[in-house]
Parts: C-alpha cells; sequence; structure tokens
C-alpha cells in the first residue's frame, strides 16, 4: 500500500500524520495555518515533510480535514443567496421554531444567513402526501428569475413545503431557474435533505448555498497547488460524519464538512480504543478554547441527525456527535460576584493568549496554571505554541494577583484553577454518558489535543473513569482521523408512516433505491475500496412522540420484525414499553461505506518492561512540590510501565500522570494509564 | 472556609442537581418532560427550605417555585410527626406548590448518620390529572375542581414503604394512567440519584465541611445578589398592566406592583392587583414571587440559583387576589398572569436601570388548541399551538422574532409535521410585518398565521394582549396589540372575547388567523439611525409610512431603483419633531 498522508487544518496549527502503513505514524508535523488561504499552510506542511526525506512519488493518498466552511458560517463569508419558497413561508428561515438564544437573558437575535429582501415566494403548494395542490406556474417562476438577474446573486436556494415527498416542484422551478441563467449555483432542498421540518430543511439548503461557491473555489485551488507541487493522485476530505468524500466534488457536499475536524479525531480516537480493547469510550479533545467530548459505542462515534451551527441555524446531516464547553488552555480564571473562582468559558485566544505567552496577556488562563506548576516545561514548549521559551514570571505575576484576592500562594492558586477546569470537564463529561442512560464508570477515556494530556488524569480521576487511552499522537490526533477513515455516505428520506402500513416489499424497495444512491456516490468517487459496508436504520417512534430512536432494519423485513426491533431499541434505551401505542416509521437511514485497504491490528499483549531511565527529574506541584520523573514518549515501547508523579513528554503534547496513577504502554504505543 | 472547596462543592452540589434533571428527563414517558423538559429539581435546607442547588435542565417557571413548595411543605410535615428516612411526599395543591395542578412534586429526605441533611424535589408536569379536560388546561372553569384532583401533601412512601391505595387513587382517576404511574415511579426513582450525589460528597469532605460550605455559598450567593440589587438607584418605582379579561366575565384585570428599592433590598408589593378572576387566569402567591425572580435572572443572567440569593427580597401579595389567588380559585390558565406579572416586574425596573432592561416581550402564551377526530382512522386528536411573538428591543440591540415565552423553552411544532398529524393546513406562518414597538432599537415583530381546517374540529384559544399591547419603555413605543380572527359558518369575525375563545366548532375550510404582538421598543424612535430604519424597510420590518411618521426617516421610491434616504427632508423632520 502507498504512502498516505493526514492533515487537519485547524485555526491555529495545521498538523500532519504521514504514515507509510495506513496506520503507524512515521512522521508527524505542526505548522501555523494560514487563515487567509488555508491551502497555503497545508502546501507547507508538505514541503517540511519533504525536507524529511520523504519523496513526492511516494504519497498514494492525501487525506484532508478543514475548519473553512465552520469559519464562513461563523463569519458569515460566504455566497450572496437568494431563497424561493411556498406562498407564505419565506421567512421560515428567519422565524425558526419559536425559541431564543440564551436560557436566561433575553437578549440577542436571529441573523439569517438570506436576508429578508432575498426571499421570495411562488404561488405553489404540495400536501404532506406528495400529491400537487397547486402547480407551479412556469411564468411566475420565469419573471421571479429575471428579477434575481438584477439582484447580484450567486446561489439560488429553492424549498418548497413537502417537497421530501414530491420533489416536482422544486425541480421544475430548478430548471427554468437553470434556463434563465446558467450560472447560478441551485440548490433544491430536496437534495440536499430528503426529510420534513422545513425550518430545518431549508436551513440546510442555505447552508449548502452559502458554502458551495467558496468550497469549490477552495478545492480546485487546492488541488491546482497540489498538483503544481507535484502530487496528483488522490486528494480526499473528511465530511462530519466521520467519512471520507473526493475533494474534486467538494462543492456538493459542502453542508458535510462542516465539523471536519472534529470528526475526524473522533473517528481516530474510535479506532484507537477498539484496537486497544475498550468496546466503550468517550473521546476527549482539549485545545486552546475548548473541550470536545464524543461517545464511542462498539467502535461506533454516536452519530446525530443534526446540529446548530448557530442559533437559529440547523444543519440536518448526519454527523459525529461532537458536545463543546469552553475549557481548554487559554480559559481565563476569574472571581465572580460570589468571590468564588470561576474558568471560562471566556479564553484569551491565540491572541494575546496566555500570560507566558508573552504577547501582552495579564489575566491567568489555565496555561498559565500548567506552567507555574511545571506541568509544562517553560524551556521546551513544543506542542503549545511556536515560542522558544515560556515566561514563567508573568504566568506567576497573573496567576499571584489572582490569589491575592483568594488569599492564596501562586502555587495554590495555580492548583485551583486546574482543580475548577478539571471539575468543569468532568461534569460535562459525565452528563454527556448519563445524558444516554450510561453509566460512566463503564468508559475508557481517550484524551487528545494538545491540552488533553496534561488534564486527562484529573478528569478520570473525578469521573471515576478506570482507564485513560493516550494515542501515540495525541496533539495530531485529527490528522490520523484523516488517514485511517473510510468512505462515508448516509442517504435517508422521511415516510411518515405507521409502521403497519410498510410491508416487506415496500421497505426492500425504498431500502434498496437508497443502497443504490449510496453505491452510486462511493462509485463516482473513484476511490478503490476494499469492501463495500450497507447498513440500514429506521428512525422511530411511538405514534404522538416527537423525538426518534435509530432502530437498525433490513431488507426484507416486515412490520413484526421491524417493531420487535423498535421494542428492543426502545427498551434498552428507556427501560420500558408503551404497550398498546402504534409505532411509525419517520424516517429510513442507508449508510454505505467504502471501507479502505488497511489491517486491523490485532497484537498480543507485550511483556512488561522493566524499569525505564527518565530522560531527567524536576519538580512537578501536586499539591506540594514532587520530585517527579520526565520521561521522552519516544523512548517508550510496548511494556513500558512507569509510576505517577511523573511527566511524558513528546513533540506534540505534555502527558501528566498523577501520583497514585501508574501508565502501561500497550502494543498499540498507547499509554494507558489507571489509577494504582 | 477555603474558596477552593467552595468552588469545588458548588460545582459538586450543581452537578447533582443537573443530574436529577437529566435522569428524569430520561426515564419519563411522557413527552412532556422528555422532550419540552417540563420538570425540575433540587437539594434543599432542611429546617428552612432553602434552595441549595437547582438542576439547570428544568424549565425557568420552577425557578424560585421549588423552593417555596418546599418551605410550605416543611412547616406542614413539622406539624405532622416529621420526616423520617425513606419517607417520600407527594403533592400539586397549588396554593401551596404554585403553577397548577398538572405539575406534581414529590419531596425526599436525605438521612446522614440518622440526622435529617437536606431534602431533595423533584417537579414533573403529569399529562393528566383528572378533571373536566384532558390534558388539564380547562378554559371554562370557575373552580379548582373541575381543573382536575388537588393533591395535599401526604406521604407516597413511608419509611420506604409505598401507599398502594394513593396509587391506586391517582391511577383511577387520571387519563393516562399507565403514563402517570411510570412518570411518578421515575420521578421518585431520581431521588436515588441525589442520596447517592450526596452520599459521595459526604465521604468526601465530611458532614460538618459540607454543612458549612453550603451555609457559606448560600452567604456568598446572597451577597452577590445584593451586589447587583446596590446598582439599581434607590426608590419607589410603580408599574400596572391588564389582562384582557379571563374569559367569563369581560373586563380588565389590573396587576400592579410597588417595586422598592432600598440598598442592597428588594420590596414587592402588589397590593392594588384586582380580586382572583372567575375564570382560571389567576396565580398562586408562590408563582407570583418566582416570576418577579425569573425576570431579575433574565436581567442579571449571573445570579446563582439558591436560597441566599432570594434573601434580599420581601413581598406583599394580597390573599384573594390574581396574584395570590386561593382556594377555590381557579389556575390553569396562569400562564397568561405570569406573562403580565413579569412585564411589571420589567416595568418597574425600566424606571429605575432602563439600560439594563429589555422592553416587554410579547406576552402571551396564547394557546390555540384543536380537537377533534381523524377523518381516516376516527381516533381522537388534540393539537396544541401556542404563540411566538416578538422579544423588546434592549439598549444594546433590536428584539428577536418568533421568541418563545421568557418562562418557557418550548418549540413552536414544524408545519409539515402538524400536517402529517392533523387534518388542518397552514395557509401562511409568517413575520407580522411593522408589529414591533418602535424605538431607537425596536421590539423584534410578531408572528402572523393562518390555519385551515380540512375536517370538522373544535377550537379553543385562549391568549392575551389585545387590548392592552406590550409597552415600550425608555421613549419607546408600544408593539401592535395581538388579533384574532375566526372563519366559521361562512362569516369572519373576531371572538367577542377577542384573545379567548371556547369551544368553537370549525368545518372543512374554515380557518383561525392569529396575529401574535411583536416586542416593546426601546428609546425615542427618531433616534434611530436613518440608515438602519432604511433597511428596516428594505427588509419590510416597517413600512415607509412608519419609517416617516414614527421614525422621521424620509425614505423615497422610485421605479426600478433601490429605495434611499432623503437627507434634507429627514433632517428637517427630525429637527421640527
Amino acid at each position: 500500500m502507498a504512502d498516505v498522508v493526514g492533515i487537519d487544518v485547524g485555526g491555529t496549527f495545521t498538523d500532519l500524520f504521514y504514515s507509510e502503513d495506513g496506520i503507524n505514524p512515521h512522521r508527524i508535523l505542526k505548522v501555523p495555518s494560514t487563515p487567509h488561504d488555508p491551502s497555503e499552510g497545508l502546501l507547507d506542511a508538505l514541503d517540511r515533510l519533504h525536507e524529511t526525506g520523504v519523496r513526492k512519488e511516494a504519497l498514494g493518498l492525501i487525506l484532508h480535514g478543514t475548519t473553512i466552511a465552520t469559519n464562513a458560517v461563523i463569519e458569515r463569508v460566504g455566497a450572496r443567496c437568494a431563497l424561493v419558497t411556498t406562498k407564505g413561508f419565506r421567512d421560515v428561515l428567519e422565524l425558526g421554531r419559536r425559541d431564543r438564544p440564551h436560557f436566561y437573558g433575553l437578549t440577542d437575535k436571529q441573523n439569517p444567513l438570506i436576508a429578508r429582501n432575498l426571499r421570495f415566494e411562488i404561488g405553489e403548494r404540495m400536501t404532506h402526501r406528495g400529491e400537487v395542490q397547486k402547480a407551479v406556474d412556469g411564468e411566475e417562476v420565469r419573471r421571479l428569475a429575471k428579477h434575481l438577474k438584477k439582484l447580484n446573486i450567486e446561489a439560488v436556494v429553492v424549498s418548497y413545503l413537502h417537497s421530501y415527498a414530491n420533489a416536482g416542484h422544486e425541480e421544475e422551478t430548478a430548471r427554468i431557474l437553470r434556463e434563465v441563467n446558467p450560472d447560478w449555483e441551485i440548490v433544491v432542498s430536496s437534495a440536499i435533505n430528503r426529510e420534513y421540518y422545513e425550518f430545518e430543511r431549508t436551513s440546510t439548503a442555505a447552508i449548502q448555498a452559502f458554502l458551495q461557491p467558496l468550497i469549490k473555489q477552495y478545492a480546485s485551488r487546492l488541488l491546482e497547488r497540489l498538483e503544481k507541487w507535484g502530487f496528483d493522485r488522490r486528494t480526499l476530505v473528511m465530511q462530519s460524519n466521520g467519512g471520507l468524500t473526493p475533494a474534486e466534488r467538494l462543492g456538493d457536499k459542502a453542508a458535510h464538512i462542516v465539523r471536519s475536524g472534529p470528526a475526524a479525531g473522533v473517528t481516530a480516537a474510535a479506532r484507537i480504543a477498539a484496537e486497544a480493547g475498550f468496546d466503550r469510550a468517550i473521546t476527549g479533545d482539549m485545545g486552546g478554547t475548548s473541550f470536545d467530548v464524543a461517545v464511542v459505542i462498539d467502535g461506533e462515534p454516536e452519530i446525530t441527525p443534526s446540529t446548530n451551527l448557530d442559533f437559529r441555524m440547523p444543519l440536518r446531516v448526519s454527523m459525529i456527535n461532537v458536545h463543546t464547553i469552553g475549557a481548554g488552555g487559554g480559559s481565563i480564571a476569574s472571581i465572580d460576584r460570589a468571590g468564588l473562582l470561576v474558568v471560562g468559558p471566556r479564553s484569551a485566544r491565540a491572541r494575546p493568549g496566555p500570560a507566558c505567552f508573552g504577547h501582552g496577556g495579564t489575566e491567568p488562563t489555565v496555561t498559565d496554571a500548567n506552567v507555574v506548576l511545571s506541568r509544562i516545561n517553560a524551556e521546551d514548549p513544543i506542542g503549545l505554541t511556536n515560542l522558544d521559551r515560556l515566561d514563567v514570571e508573568a504566568a506567576r505575576a497573573a496567576i499571584g494577583s489572582l490569589g491575592e484576592k483568594l488569599g492564596l500562594g501562586v502555587e495554590e492558586t495555580a492548583e485551583a484553577i486546574l482543580t475548577v477546569v478539571n471539575q468543569n470537564m468532568a461534569g460535562r463529561t459525565r452528563l454527556l454518558s448519563i445524558e444516554r442512560g450510561y453509566d460512566p464508570r463503564d468508559f475508557a477515556l481517550v484524551i487528545f489535543g494538545g491540552a488533553g494530556p496534561l488534564h486527562g488524569a484529573a478528569i478520570i480521576r473525578e469521573v471515576g473513569i478506570k482507564t485513560m487511552i493516550v494515542p501515540p499522537a495525541p496533539g495530531v490526533l485529527c490528522a490520523m482521523g484523516c488517514v485511517v477513515a473510510d468512505l462515508r455516505y448516509d442517504i435517508s428520506r422521511t415516510l411518515a408512516r405507521p409502521t403497519q402500513e410498510i410491508t416487506a416489499d415496500a421497505l426492500a424497495a425504498h431500502l434498496d433505491a437508497q443502497e443504490a444512491e449510496g453505491r452510486g456516490q462511493l462509485e463516482e468517487s473513484g476511490v478503490t475500496v476494499r469492501s463495500v459496508l450497507v447498513r440500514h436504520f429506521a428512525e422511530m417512534a411511538y405514534k404522538g412522540q416527537i423525538h426518534t430512536l435509530r432502530v437498525p432494519v433490513e431488507r426484507g423485513w416486515g412490520p413484526e420484525k421491524v417493531d420487535a426491533a423498535f421494542a428492543k431499541a426502545y427498551r434498552s434505551e428507556f427501560g420500558n414499553l408503551l404497550d398498546g401505542i402504534p409505532t411509525a416509521i419517520v424516517s429510513l437511514r442507508t449508510v454505505v461505506e467504502g471501507q479502505r485497504n488497511r489491517d486491523h491490528r490485532d497484537l498480543p499483549a507485550p511483556a512488561e518492561k522493566s524499569a525505564l531511565e527518565p530522560a531527567g527529574h524536576r519538580p512537578v506541584y501536586f499539591g506540594g512540590w514532587h520530585d517527579s520523573a520526565i520521561y521522552d514518549r519516544e523512548t517508550f515501547e510496548p511494556g513500558v510501565v512507569v509510576h505517577g508523579p511523573c511527566i511524558v513528554e513528546q513533540a506534540d503534547t505534555t502527558i501528566v500522570i498523577e501520583p497514585g496513577m501508574i501508565g502501561r504502554v500497550d502494543a498499540y504505543d498507547n499509554i494507558l494509564v489507571e489509577i494504582a | 472556609m477555603d474558596p477552593v472547596t467552595l468552588a469545588v462543592v458548588r460545582g459538586a452540589l450543581e452537578q447533582i442537581a443537573d443530574e436529577m434533571d437529566q435522569h428524569l428527563i430520561h426515564a419519563a414517558l411522557s413527552p412532556i418532560i422528555s422532550e419540552t423538559n417540563d420538570c425540575a429539581h433540587g437539594i434543599f435546607l432542611p429546617d428552612t427550605g432553602e434552595t441549595v442547588a437547582q438542576g439547570r435542565f428544568g424549565l425557568p417557571v420552577f425557578l424560585a417555585n421549588m423552593q417555596f413548595t418546599v418551605q410550605n411543605l416543611v412547616e406542614h410535615v413539622r406539624a405532622h410527626g416529621g420526616f423520617s428516612p425513606g419517607d417520600v411526599w407527594i403533592l400539586n395543591d397549588p396554593y401551596l406548590s404554585g403553577t397548577h395542578l398538572q405539575d406534581v412534586v414529590l419531596v425526599a429526605p436525605h438521612f446522614v448518620d440518622e440526622e435529617l441533611f437536606a431534602l431533595l424535589a423533584s417537579t414533573g408536569h403529569w399529562m393528566d390529572i383528572g378533571g373536566s379536560v384532558p390534558g388539564g388546561w380547562a378554559p371554562a372553569a370557575q373552580d379548582i375542581h373541575t381543573e382536575g384532583i388537588l393533591i395535599p401533601p401526604c406521604k407516597l412512601y413511608e419509611a420506604g414503604r409505598l401507599n398502594d391505595g394513593l396509587v391506586s387513587m391517582f391511577t383511577g382517576n387520571v387519563r393516562l394512567p399507565d403514563q402517570i404511574r411510570g412518570d411518578m415511579f421515575a420521578m421518585a426513582n431520581v431521588f436515588h440519584v441525589g442520596q447517592r450525589g450526596l452520599d459521595a460528597l459526604v465521604a468526601r469532605y465530611g458532614r460538618e465541611t459540607l454543612s458549612d460550605c453550603i451555609a457559606a455559598l448560600n452567604d456568598r450567593s446572597e451577597r452577590q445578589m445584593r451586589s447587583y440589587i446596590e446598582e439599581i438607584p434607590d426608590g419607589v418605582y410603580e408599574y400596572e398592566d391588564f389582562m384582557d379579561n379571563d374569559g367569563i366575565v369581560d373586563a380588565p384585570i389590573r396587576v400592579a406592583l410597588k417595586l422598592t428599592v432600598r440598598g442592597d433590598n428588594l420590596h414587592f408589593d402588589f397590593t392594588g392587583s384586582d380580586p382572583a378572576a372567575r375564570g382560571p387566569l389567576n396565580l398562586a402567591r408562590s408563582t407570583t414571587q418566582s416570576t418577579c425572580f425569573i425576570a431579575l435572572k433574565h436581567i442579571f443572567a449571573e445570579v446563582p440559583v439558591n436560597g441566599g440569593a432570594f434573601r434580599p427580597t420581601a413581598f406583599d401579595i394580597p390573599e384573594g387576589s390574581v396574584v395570590a389567588a386561593s382556594y377555590p380559585s381557579p389556575v390553569s390558565g396562569y400562564l397568561e398572569p405570569i406573562g403580565r406579572v413579569f412585564d411589571v416586574v420589567i416595568g418597574a425596573l425600566s424606571l429605575a436601570i432602563p439600560d439594563r432592561v429589555p422592553a416587554p416581550a410579547f406576552g402571551t402564551v396564547g394557546v390555540i388548541t384543536a380537537g377533534g377526530r381523524q377523518p381516516d382512522t376516527g381516533d381522537y386528536f388534540v393539537a396544541v399551538f401556542p404563540y411566538p411573538g416578538g422579544y423588546g428591543g434592549y439598549s444594546g440591540g433590536d428584539g428577536l422574532v418568533n421568541g418563545t415565552p421568557p418562562v418557557s423553552m418550548a418549540n413552536f411544532m414544524s408545519i409539515e409535521a402538524s400536517e402529517h398529524r392533523y387534518p388542518l393546513q397552514f395557509d401562511e406562518y409568517a413575520l407580522r410585518e411593522n408589529s414591533g414597538g418602535a424605538g431607537t432599537f425596536r421590539g423584534g415583530c410578531g408572528t402572523q398565521y393562518r390555519i385551515r381546517t380540512l375536517s370538522e374540529m373544535t377550537i379553543s384559544v385562549l391568549g392575551d394582549r389585545q387590548d392592552h399591547p406590550p409597552f415600550g419603555i425608555a421613549g419607546g413605543h408600544a408593539a401592535a396589540p395581538s388579533r384574532l380572527v375566526i372563519k366559521a359558518d361562512g362569516r369572519e369575525e373576531r371572538p367577542p372575547m377577542r384573545s379567548k375563545v371556547q369551544k368553537t366548532v370549525l368545518s372543512p375550510d374554515d380557518w383561525v388567523y392569529a396575529q401574535t404582538p411583536g416586542g416593546g421598543g426601546f428609546g425615542d424612535p427618531t433616534e434611530r439611525a436613518p440608515d438602519t430604519v432604511l433597511e428596516d424597510v428594505e427588509m419590510g420590518y416597517i413600512t415607509i409610512e412608519a419609517a416617516r411618521d414614527t421614525y422621521k426617516v424620509v425614505i423615497r421610491e422610485t421605479a426600478d431603483r433601490p429605495l434611499r434616504i432623503d437627507t434634507g427632508a429627514t433632517e428637517t423632520l427630525r429637527a421640527s419633531d
């Protein structure tokens, strides 16, 4: 198998993971990101890789994660779009479904991607069964199209009521629009999301249209640059669902890559946990501003059918369910009106950054606390920043002034900051599993991100998790996720009909059509896959319920089998059944995965190695200064055992193993940390 | 007490309350709990009933209400033998536990070393509570018994033994016995979560340290609350507002507040409010108190939710008034007077600290209920469409559109999903132009929608704010009032009680048309930037006429050219104002 390169372009760093065999890290690199044109940083990383002696011709595949779509939405720098809706409903995009931005506080408001003066109505109507109640008047559409031509529009979204049941009107409208101006990007809602809920579908289509021209442009520029650089083989991009898609057609998938980076991280973490022998894992990614957590069951990251990109901006595409809280290395510690210490969600961000960065930051941050306690090596701060050394005195000053207000010394204050931020992360981690009815103690924690391994030990201690898994390259795990991911397409369609009415034949017909569509997309991608895995699910509910439950189904099943599967899933989720209430199939979902050619490893447990020589010692503060061993991760090999308190340093992060904990290197070069 | 331990204990107590919320939300059968979080959980001091911590996932409407309920129960239990290990008390008497009969409260004592350490409480909305109408909202109710069964404080479990007779009494009197039974046991199970969490904390810190922490935390919250009150200038601030009518007697109902700020104390005096209404638009005393806190919490979002924060406040609420209803006044329409209490608090505070206060939101939870039989199956259905509306402008910006009421978090159902579920069709769901209160910062527009029937059904509406629209503050203007038109029997008309309709039968192709209020305006509209007024006109949020007459901005419209401001004419108009 040819060499592969995973490149994750984040807000601050562009990470590269290079592997000759598709799993083991043979080079890992970090270069600064270039937000004005992210492909520049990506090329910088490739140049650096080339400088380390990797031949350009050796590269077979580039796999890429990107934040370009997320940033475009958040900063509202996308295409100028128009929206065409059913008469009476052009405001749905702005109105949403009756809510407010904050639980407490009555300020702030909606900011729709398409403003009201660019939203138009057509006098057509479909019923919920997909019957035409009022046909589209072609002349009316043509008149509107001519009007739109004067408005300097790049993309047009067509979103009619009940188009998931009958897309005819949307398609006819799109055809006329294309006739009038072939240069427009046309997005019809039924092609983006074939499910009911008009606001969510319209919003998803608007996000797609808003991003489509930008992403198209980005992809073609990237491919052009890569070719000039000397790479002309396949480039695949990570989607939010944890699957890859080819860069050539990336514009069409614009709405599917908004959670590209986080999805890559969870994908890698899921694979690592499964290999290490843990079927339930919580993944925790701590960076500069946030802590992202996700749940993995039986090696599968939990998938959510939708998320909110912003207030009143739902995106209905399958994606890995990642929860974020404002806790990161840059989180600022302060004292609230009750006189108590709080940490985050306010962040010092990249600029000015923590006080120890020396960019003028004066407020104490989590990173400053780690520096003061000597958990981070101030003289060699790799994995945190591009600085040569960190300004310990600035960190002490920032923390000291906070400590005066609390009546605590510098080290005590720093430790208090860690205690509070760790409690925040531990609390979210617990809730995440509890919300799903699981006991958090049954999980392993896969910790990663530049700051994660500094805090993971405290999190498992707080939550009561037995094992923390520190992957070989925790600081570039998202880049690794790109490398290990498969191709994946999620196809879904709303039925909203009683289960009893869906015969085995009807179900099979729906599933076959979806499977064919997914296989078609897979073939179009042109990527060689070793095998194709197809799975079908029904989103089901008891009649009257709003929320649905995802139930695995198979072609050939009739209503009885489907109902039995639902009952099983409902009982395991809620512990009981609502006997006597009929069920409904709200939608059917087909997941088509093209599994790439790589081997699943199954290595024997290594024999325990005798004591490893530390690279050095230094005092590190754990409720008092402890002389602690400092290890170099590069000296670790399977079977190595280390005892806390100790620090493990590596190129992309620093790992803290607390007093009373023990770390063992497993066969896959992970460190498994447990309370001794 | 060292500040680090305090910070950690505070986080841990809040986590316990949050986990109690999540456990019920996960385990409840009824969608109203599992999908709209219509529940609340908290930890309380056993002697004073003060809140130690309350979960973040429950609805705002239960914010302080839980504490008042527990305090009323503590008094009752003291007179009836006190708490014993394994007891679980239950009640829904709104005159003691606030809101309405559907909100049932369970309270369990937690003992440490055989000594009473804390009380745990769980509130959950039951989908049915018996009475004359399914679901419990009885528009024609003139006493509490029409609304459902009233549960006085009694023991559901005594020393760990379930009172089977009581359970049978419930299941024999509600319409959804299995669901109610399931929800009740789910609520009782939540106490294990709370008890486990508290035991772990006691094991970690020791009983005494934990008690000291709790006391210190409440004291600190009190200080925190007082620091906000101190920022409000001393004075007496009076505001009054009205409900249209109670649906039975066509007369306005006054809610009056005299708010006195003295140093770091607040005194809420509702003397001058009208006597209880005959119809169900009454509030229990504790809900009135709670609503005052919800308003404060929306203004000072950092205010902690515990007993210390409630200490600097005092109340005068005349017994038997519309804001402290007594037996047997009906309360099932309590969400409308809540809106009025909320807005008089906003109104009074706007006189003191206008820059901190948003103008009132649309202020009516107006519910359109449609019920009938499905034409194809004959199954009974009930569809509920609550009013959305605009939020008020505030010193930092314009108001939201299509908001949910400040005491709620519930959504409006998807139009496509509604058409799947019920024999009706929407003709329109749109922003209501020109309905936001004018101001330097404009109130958000209201919403308008027309629901057309496809088969025969009966509709009821309980709304308000037709005669008394959401007001503006700091020189801002009032929003447009709500408006309701019904087409039935071939006639289109506004109902006699305007905002309230009881059981009107609609035939196929009849309709209900609702226009909901916007939010009030903030500040003088003639100080709104002309460019922003132009944008409002371009977007259709206001008309060209309103721009000229209210905002004093002259906008010219010429064929095939973009709208533009006539700067000269605008300056002249604004100067002459």
